[in-house]
C-alpha cells in the first residue's frame, strides 16, 4: 500500500531477517499432522485398482470385517458423495467403474496400520478391465471411449467453465484477440510445432496425511496437511451438505505443498471412515508411492503453437492449441486450462491471437495445481518455439524476444493494458543475460571446451505469471494487542515453507513501526481461530494478505491513536507513536503506552475507556473480472511478475552427457521484503523447475499402469545436482496496489527454466528437443544425425 | 513394517546354519537391509523370519595375504570396503565400486553380501567383482563350497544359493591385485542413482576383463582377453556377454551405445 | 511371530529400554515408542534421507534399521543438537541462512551434516553436497542449506551481494 518508500527508509521491510518458523523445526518441535496422535485414533488403509479402467463388478469385503481391530470398512457403494473443486466428478471411492491406476476402491479403519494393511489386503475385488484411454490429443477426438459417460450431469462453475457432454472434454477456454486470419496473411514467416510434457508428482516431503473425526451431529474436526484451510472446509460441507460452523479445520505445521496440497484430498476419506466407525478419529497417511497416484499429480500437456512473423522480428499472429491431460478428474485442471489459456503466450505483445485449451479426461491419474499452475509445462514449449521462430527468421534469439516483450502500452491476450507499473520483463531479460555472458564464450569456457571435449551453450528465456484465482478473492488479517502492548496476528494463509509469514511479519512491524519481536504470528491454521483466506496458492498470499496486514495495522492504530487522543486530550493528527508510545508530536512527554491501553485504558479511578485494542484489515482484489466465454476477453490479472532464465550448459557431442554451468535468474518482485526468502523461492523453485527438465516424469505402460510410482524410479535433484553456479537478481518496479510494492514470487523460478536448458542444448550440440524431461538418452537421440549420431552406432 | 515377521540374531555360525535348515524357505538373511526391507515393505517378500547375519565372526572382517588373496566377510559393509588401506591399495576397483553405491546413509548399512545376494542385473559390487574374478564361498550345514561369482548369478534377482545356504566370504584371487582398473555407471541423476549402465575393467599382465551391469538379468563379464586386447576387441566380447533391454530407465540401444561408449573411454585411461 | 525384544540403546546421551516386536523399525520405535517426533517419515524406502539419525557414529535411514538391530546402540537425533535451551552452532547457522524452508528434511538433513562435521570440521562445498546427497530437500534447493554449513564452519565469504537488487 502502496506507498513507494525507498529502501533506506525501511527498517524491517527488505531485510533478510530469520524466518520465524526456523527454530521449531530445527530442534524437532514443530508438529506435521504426520506427528498428531488422538486419543482413540485409528489408522486407515486403502484398496487401489491395478488397472487403468474397469468396471468393478464385486467388491468382498467380509474377510477383512472380521479381523480383529477393524473398525470400518468402506467401499464406494456406500458413500453417494461426490467431491470437486469446479467440477463436481469424483467420488470419494471408486463407484462401479476407476478411471485411473492407483484410484481408492475400498478403505479400512483398524487399531494399528498393520491390522488395516492386513484387512486391506483381505478384500477381494473382481474387476472387469476395460481398454484405457491414455493419449490427450486422441481422447479429444468425438467418439473417443469416454471416461465419464455422465459428463453433462455433473455440477460446475458455470461463469468460468465450459465442459462439453457426450466427450472426454472437461472445459473448453476460448481466447480471441484481433483477426488471426488476417495475421498470418501479413506474416513473412509461419513457424508451427509441436511441444509435449508429461505428467510430474508435487514430491512434497511429507506425503499428504489426515486426521478426521465425525461426531453425533455432524460435528466435524479435521487436522490435515493441507495448503487451504477454508477451501477444505468448504467443499467438505459442499459434498457433504453439512453447515460450515460444524466443521474445523485444523493445520499445523506442513511439509511442503506446491499445489498438490491445495484442494480436498484425503480428509472426506478418514471422515466418513470415522462415522462408520462411531466417532473415533481416524488418521490416514499416504505412503510414498501412494502420493504417485492415489493423489494427484500435475498434467500433461501438448502444446501446439502456430507462429506468424515478420522479418523484421515482430510476431503478428499466433494460434495456440493446449490439449490439457487431465487424468480421471478435473480437480484443478480445468482451472489450469483456463490460466495456461490466457497466459499462453507468454510475456509477449501478440496482435492477432487465438487460443483453444481442452481439459481432456483420460485413464491417468489425475492432475492438479502444481506451483506454476500450467505454466511450467506450457513455457516448455513456448520458449523452445521463440527460439524456432528467431532461428527460422535467422535471428538472435535474445534480440527476437526483446522486440516482442510486454511494454508500457502493449495490450494483453485479454485485453489488459500494461502500465510503468506491471514490471519490466525486457530488463529481466537483459539482466541474465549480463550475467551469463550471453551470445559469446570467454576465454576460460573456450578452455573448458578444448580440455573436456563438451560443447558450451547458452540461452536466455521470459516468463510471467498472474495469479489464477476468482476475481473476488479476498483475505483478512487481525491483529490483537496483547496486555504487554504486543501484538498476534491471525490470517489463514498457511506457512507451506515459502516463508510468507516472515514476510507478513515484516510487513506488519514495518506497518506499526514495532520491532519484529513484537508481532507474533502462529504458524498453525484453524478455521475455528482465524479469519477467512481462500487459498495458500498462486503467489497471491504476499500481495493479498500483505495489504490486509498493513489495513489492520493502520486499523489498530487507528484505534489506539482514538483513545490517546481522549487520554492525551489531544487531536489525533496532532499524535505519533514508536514501539511503545503514542505521544503528542510537539510534547513527545505527553504520551500514553500501548501496553496501558492494550486491553482498555483505565483512569487511576477505574474509570475505563477503550477496550481490548484489535485491528482488522480486509482486502479484496481491486478490478478483476471474469472472461468472457467466447473471446477470453477481460480482466484477469491481480499482478503480473515476470522473470528470466539465463543458463549455461556443457553437452557432449556424442553421448548427449550433459552439465549445468551456470543459472542466471531475474525477477520483478516489485520489492523485496526479506531478501532472503526471496532467494529462497528462486533458487528453490529453479532447481525444481530442473527437476521437472532433467529427470522428472511419470511413465506408463501400454495399459495405463505407472511404472515409476517411487523415488527409485521417479529422481528427484539432489544436492549434487545444483548448477555450478547460481546468480539471483531482483528487479524492483514497485507494483502500484503492492504492500510496499511487492509482488509474489512463490512460483515464478519454476517457470520456463526447462525452456533454458533445452534451447542452452540445442545452442550446444544442436540436439532439437521438444519433449521433457531431458534426459541424458532423449540428447543423444536429437543429436544431428550423420556421423555423431546415434544412428551410426549401433551395432 | 507393517508386515510382522520374527527377528533372529544367532551370535555363532552354527546356530546361523541351524536356523536357516529350520526354517528353510521361510527366512530371509539381513544383513544391511537397504534391500530386504524395501522388499518386506512393499509386500513382494514377506518371510516369516528375519536372521541376522551381522553378528556371525566368520562374516565379518577384511583379510589379505599373498597366498589366499582378499577374502571379504559377506557382512562388510561398502563404507568398510571404501576406507580399507588394503583394498585401497590392492584392489582399488572395488573400493570405488563400493563408493558409488547409494547414498553415504546406504553405504554405511549395505553389505558386498546383500548386493550380491539381492543379485539386481545393476549390482556394482557385482560388476566389479565380476572383473576381478572374485569366487563366492557359501556356507551350510551340509559344509563350505566356493564357486565362481560368474556361477552365482543365475538370472534376474536369482542365485545358485540354495535355502539353507548362506554366503559367508567374497574371495579375491591375489593374482588380480593391484590390476589396473577403470570402472564408470550411467546415472539418471548425478546424485544417487542405481546403475542404468556400469563398466568396470580390470587388467592384469595376463587378462583384462570388463564386467558390465545392467546389461542383461544378471551382472555378465567378458571371457578373459589379452591385456593387450584392442578396444574393437573388447567391444566386441563385452556385445557377446550383453543382452540389454527397454525399460524405464533406459533403452536398449543407448544401454549398447553406452557400453561402447564407456570401454573406449576407460581403456586408454586404465590406471 | 510376535516374540518381543528388548531394546536398550542411548539416544542423545539418555538411556531407554522397551519391549518391541521384531518388525518394528527404528524410526517408529524412535517416534512412537520413545515420543521422538522430530526424525520424520520421507518414503520408507531409504531413498530420501528424512529419517536419517546417527547410529553408532554413522548416519543410517532409520526406516530401513530394524529396532532390536539397534539393541545396545548409541544414537544421536535432532532432538539432541540443541543444548542447555540453545540452538547448537549448526542451527544457528541454518536460521541465519534460511537453511530451512518447510522444515520436513531438516532434521535428517542436520544429523547428516553433523556426520559429516565430526570427519571433516571445515569440509569443502563438494564435500557437504555429497554428505548430503542422500538428504532430498524439496524447498530449498540446497544452496541456502550448503552456505548454513558453510557458516557453521566460517567458512562463508560475506558477499554484499548475494542477491542483487536492480
Amino acid at each position: 500500500m502502496f506507498e513507494n518508500i525507498p529502501h533506506e527508509e525501511l527498517k524491517v521491510v527488505g531485510k533478510g531477517i530469520e524466518r520465524i518458523d526456523t527454530v521449531e523445526k530445527l530442534t524437532g518441535a514443530a508438529l506435521y499432522t504426520g506427528d498428531w496422535v488422538v486419543p482413540g485414533m485409528l489408522h486407515a488403509k486403502v484398496k487401489r485398482s491395478p488397472h487403468a479402467k474397469a468396471r468393478i463388478k464385486r467388491i468382498d469385503t467380509s474377510k477383512a470385517e472380521k479381523l480383529p481391530g477393524v473398525h470400518a470398512v468402506l467401499t464406494g457403494k456406500e458413500l453417494d458423495y461426490r467431491v470437486g473443486l469446479y467440477l463436481v466428478d469424483k467420488h470419494i471411492l471408486a463407484k462401479d467403474v476407476v478411471r485411473h491406476f492407483g484410484e481408492a476402491v475400498a478403505a479400512v479403519a483398524a487399531e494399528t496400520p498393520a491390522i488395516a494393511q492386513q484387512a486391506v489386503d483381505l478384500i477381494q475385488v473382481d474387476y472387469e478391465v476395460m481398454e484405457p484411454v491414455l493419449e490427450p490429443k486422441s481422447a479429444a477426438k468425438k467418439g473417443a471411449p469416454l471416461v465419464h459417460p455422465d459428463l453433462g450431469t455433473y455440477e460446475y462453475v458455470k461463469e468460468v467453465f465450459t465442459p462439453i457432454p457426450g466427450t472426454n472434454i472437461a472445459n473448453h477456454t476460448k481466447l480471441r484477440k484481433g483477426d488471426v486470419e488476417k495475421g498470418f496473411k501479413e506474416a513473412d514467416v509461419i513457424v508451427e510445432r509441436e511441444y509435449t510434457n508429461p505428467n510430474v508428482q508435487h514430491v512434497p516431503m511429507e506425503t499428504h496425511v489426515a486426521i478426521g473425526q465425525w461426531l453425533l451431529g455432524d460435528r466435524i474436526s479435521i487436522i490435515t496437511s493441507a495448503q487451504s484451510p477454508f477451501t477444505v472446509r468448504n467443499l467438505f460441507a459442499h459434498s457433504f451438505k453439512i453447515p460450515h460452523c460444524n466443521i474445523r479445520v485444523y493445520i499445523p505445521s506442513v511439509g511442503g505443498g506446491f499445489g498438490g496440497k491445495a484442494g480436498i484430498h484425503l480428509e472426506p476419506l478418514c471422515c466418513v471412515l470415522s462415522r462408520q466407525a462411531g466417532g473415533r478419529p481416524v488418521k490416514i497417511q499416504a505412503t510414498r508411492e501412494e502420493e504417485f497416484s492415489l493423489l494427484p499429480c500435475r498434467s500433461g500437456l501438448v502444446y501446439h503453437i502456430k507462429t506468424g512473423v515478420k522479418k523484421n522480428g515482430k510476431i503478428v499472429a499466433q494460434q495456440m492449441t493446449m490439449y490439457w491431460d487431465a487424468g480421471a478428474y478435473a480437480d484443478y485442471a480445468v482451472n489450469v486450462t483456463r490460466a495456461s489459456g490466457y497466459s499462453a503466450a507468454g510475456p509477449y505483445e501478440i496482435p492477432n491471437a487465438w487460443v483453444d485449451a481442452y481439459t481432456v479426461y483420460t485413464n491417468k491419474p489425475f492432475g492438479t495445481a502444481y506451483r506454476g499452475f500450467g505454466h511450467v509445462e506450457f513455457s516448455w514449449g513456448l520458449e523452445r518455439h521463440m527460439d524456432l521462430c528467431a532461428r527460422t527468421l535467422g535471428m538472435d534469439p535474445l534480440k527476437f524476444r526483446l522486440a516482442n516483450t510486454l511494454k508500457p502500452g502493449s495490450v494483453t491476450l485479454t485485453g489488459e493494458v500494461i502500465t510503468e507499473h506491471t514490471g519490466n520483463v525486457g530488463r529481466c531479460l537483459e539482466e541474465v543475460a549480463k550475467a551469463i555472458g550471453y551470445g559469446k564464450l570467454t576465454p576460460a569456457e573456450k578452455a573448458r571446451e578444448k580440455k573436456t571435449g563438451m560443447k558450451i551453450g547458452k540461452a536466455v528465456v521470459a516468463l510471467h505469471k498472474a495469479p489464477a484465482m476468482p476475481p473476488f478473492t479476498g483475505t483478512v488479517v487481525i491483529l490483537k494487542m496483547n496486555e504487554d502492548g504486543t501484538v498476534t496476528a491471525n490470517l489463514s494463509l498457511t506457512e507451506i515453507g515459502a516463508g510468507t509469514y516472515t514476510s507478513i511479519v515484516q510487513i506488519i512491524a514495518e506497518a506499526l513501526g514495532f520491532p519484529v519481536e513484537k508481532v507474533r504470528l502462529p504458524i498453525e491454521n484453524d478455521t475455528d481461530r482465524d479469519p477467512y483466506d481462500w487459498q495458500t496458492v498462486a503467489s497471491k498470499g504476499l500481495l493479498l494478505s500483505g495489504n490486509a496486514a498493513i489495513l489492520a495495522a493502520h486499523d489498530l492504530l487507528g484505534k489506539a491513536y482514538e483513545v490517546a487522543a481522549q487520554v492525551l486530550r489531544a487531536n489525533p493528527c496532532d499524535l505519533d507513536h514508536d514501539d511503545e508510545k503514542v505521544f503528542l508530536r510537539h510534547h513527545p512527554a505527553k504520551c500514553v503506552t500501548f501496553k496501558a491501553m492494550a486491553v482498555g485504558y483505565a483512569y487511576p479511578d477505574g474509570n475505563a475507556i477503550g477496550g481490548p485494542l484489535v485491528g482488522v484489515g480486509r482486502y479484496v482484489a481491486q478490478g478483476l473480472s471474469n472472461l468472457d466465454k467466447e473471446t477470453g476477453q477481460g480482466n484477469p490479472a491481480l499482478d503480473w511478475t515476470y522473470g528470466a532464465h539465463g543458463l549455461v550448459v556443457e553437452a557432449h557431442p556424442r553421448t548427449g552427457e550433459y552439465n549445468i554451468i551456470k543459472v542466471a535468474s531475474a525477477f520483478d518482485v516489485g520489492k523485496v521484503i526479506n531478501v532472503k526468502s526471496v532467494r529462497g523461492q528462486i533458487i528453490g523453485g529453479m532447481l525444481q523447475g530442473l527437476g521437472t527438465a532433467m529427470c522428472e516424469g511419470y511413465r506408463y505402460a501400454p495399459d495405463g499402469r505407472l511404472l515409476n510410482p517411487n523415488f527409485t524410479d521417479n529422481k528427484i535433484p539432489t544436492s549434487l545436482d545444483l548448477p555450478e553456479e547460481i546468480d539471483c537478481i531482483a528487479v524492483e518496479t514497485p507494483q502500484i496496489d503492492g504492500p510496499f510494492g511487492a509482488r509474489g514470487v512463490g512460483e515464478h523460478s519454476m517457470i520456463a527454466i526447462g525452456a533454458a536448458l533445452g534451447n542452452a542444448l540445442q545452442n550446444a550440440v544442436g540436439a532439437d528437443l521438444t519433449h521433457l524431461p531431458i534426459r541424458q538418452e532423449d540428447v543423444w537421440r536429437a543429436l544431428p544425425k550423420g556421423g555423431k549420431g546415434p544412428e551410426g552406432k549401433i551395432p | 513394517m507393517l508386515h510382522e515377521f520374527s527377528y533372529l540374531a544367532p551370535r555363532e555360525r552354527k546356530d546361523l546354519l541351524q536356523l536357516l535348515k529350520k526354517h528353510s524357505g521361510q527366512a530371509r538373511l539381513l544383513a544391511g537391509g537397504t534391500d530386504l526391507l524395501c522388499d518386506i515393505r512393499l509386500g513382494t517378500d514377506k518371510p516369516a523370519y528375519l536372521i541376522d547375519v551381522k553378528h556371525i565372526p566368520e562374516m565379518q572382517g577384511i583379510t589379505w595375504s599373498e597366498r589366499d588373496g582378499l577374502a571379504i566377510g559377506a557382512t562388510v559393509t561398502c563404507i568398510e570396503i571404501m576406507r580399507h588401506p588394503v583394498i585401497a591399495k590392492k584392489f582399488p576397483l572395488l573400493a570405488h565400486a563400493a563408493g558409488h553405491i547409494g547414498s553415504a546413509q546406504l553405504r554405511n548399512r549395505a553389505t558386498i553380501g546383500g548386493n550380491l545376494c539381492t543379485a539386481s542385473p545393476c549390482a556394482d559390487l557385482g560388476c566389479s567383482s565380476l572383473a576381478l574374478g572374485a569366487r563366492v564361498e557359501l556356507a551350510s550345514v551340509r559344509g563350505t563350497r566356493v564357486i565362481p561369482m560368474k556361477e552365482f548369478f543365475t538370472g534376474v534377482k536369482a542365485t545358485q544359493l540354495k535355502d539353507d545356504e548362506v554366503v559367508q566370504r567374497v574371495l579375491y584371487p591375489a593374482e588380480a591385485a593391484g590390476a589396473a582398473w577403470g570402472m564408470e555407471k550411467l546415472k539418471r541423476i548425478k546424485g544417487h542413482d542405481l546403475a542404468v549402465v556400469s563398466v568396470a575393467i580390470a587388467r592384469t599382465a595376463t587378462w583384462l576383463r570388463v564386467g558390465i551391469g545392467s546389461c542383461a538379468p544378471t551382472p555378465v563379464v567378458t571371457a578373459d582377453l589379452p591385456p593387450q586386447a584392442t578396444a574393437a576387441a573388447v567391444v566386441a566380447a563385452a556385445f557377446k556377454v550383453v543382452n540389454p533391454i527397454d525399460d524405464v530407465r533406459a533403452s536398449r540401444d543407448f544401454r549398447l551405445f553406452m557400453v561402447e561408449e564407456f570401454i573406449r573411454k576407460l581403456l586408454p585411461a586404465l590406471a | 511371530m510376535n516374540t518381543k525384544h528388548t531394546v536398550a540403546v542411548t539416544v542423545n546421551g539418555k538411556k531407554y529400554t522397551r519391549e518391541v516386536v521384531g518388525h518394528r523399525t527404528l524410526l517408529r520405535f524412535l517416534r512412537e515408542d520413545l515420543g521422538l517426533t522430530g526424525t520424520k517419515e520421507g518414503c520408507g524406502a531409504g531413498e530420501c534421507g528424512a529419517c536419517t539419525v546417527i547410529l553408532n557414529g554413522k548416519t543410517v535411514n532409520s526406516c530401513l534399521v530394524l529396532a532390536p538391530e539397534a539393541d545396545g546402540a548409541t544414537i544421536e537425533t535432532v532432538e539432541g543438537e540443541a543444548k542447555n535451551g540453545k540452538l547448537s552452532n549448526l542451527q544457528e547457522a541454518f536460521h541465519r541462512n534460511h537453511g530451512v524452508q518447510c522444515g520436513f528434511c531438516t532434521p535428517g538433513m542436520l544429523m547428516s551434516v553433523k556426520a559429516l562435521l565430526k570427519e571433516h570440521p571445515k569440509p569443502t562445498v563438494d564435500q557437504i553436497k555429497e554428505a548430503i546427497e542422500g538428504n532430498f530437500c524439496r524447498c530449498t534447493g540446497y544452496q541456502q542449506i550448503i552456505e548454513s554449513v558453510l557458516d557453521a564452519t566460517g567458512q562463508l565469504k560475506p558477499k554484499t551481494e548475494e542477491m542483487r537488487r536492480v
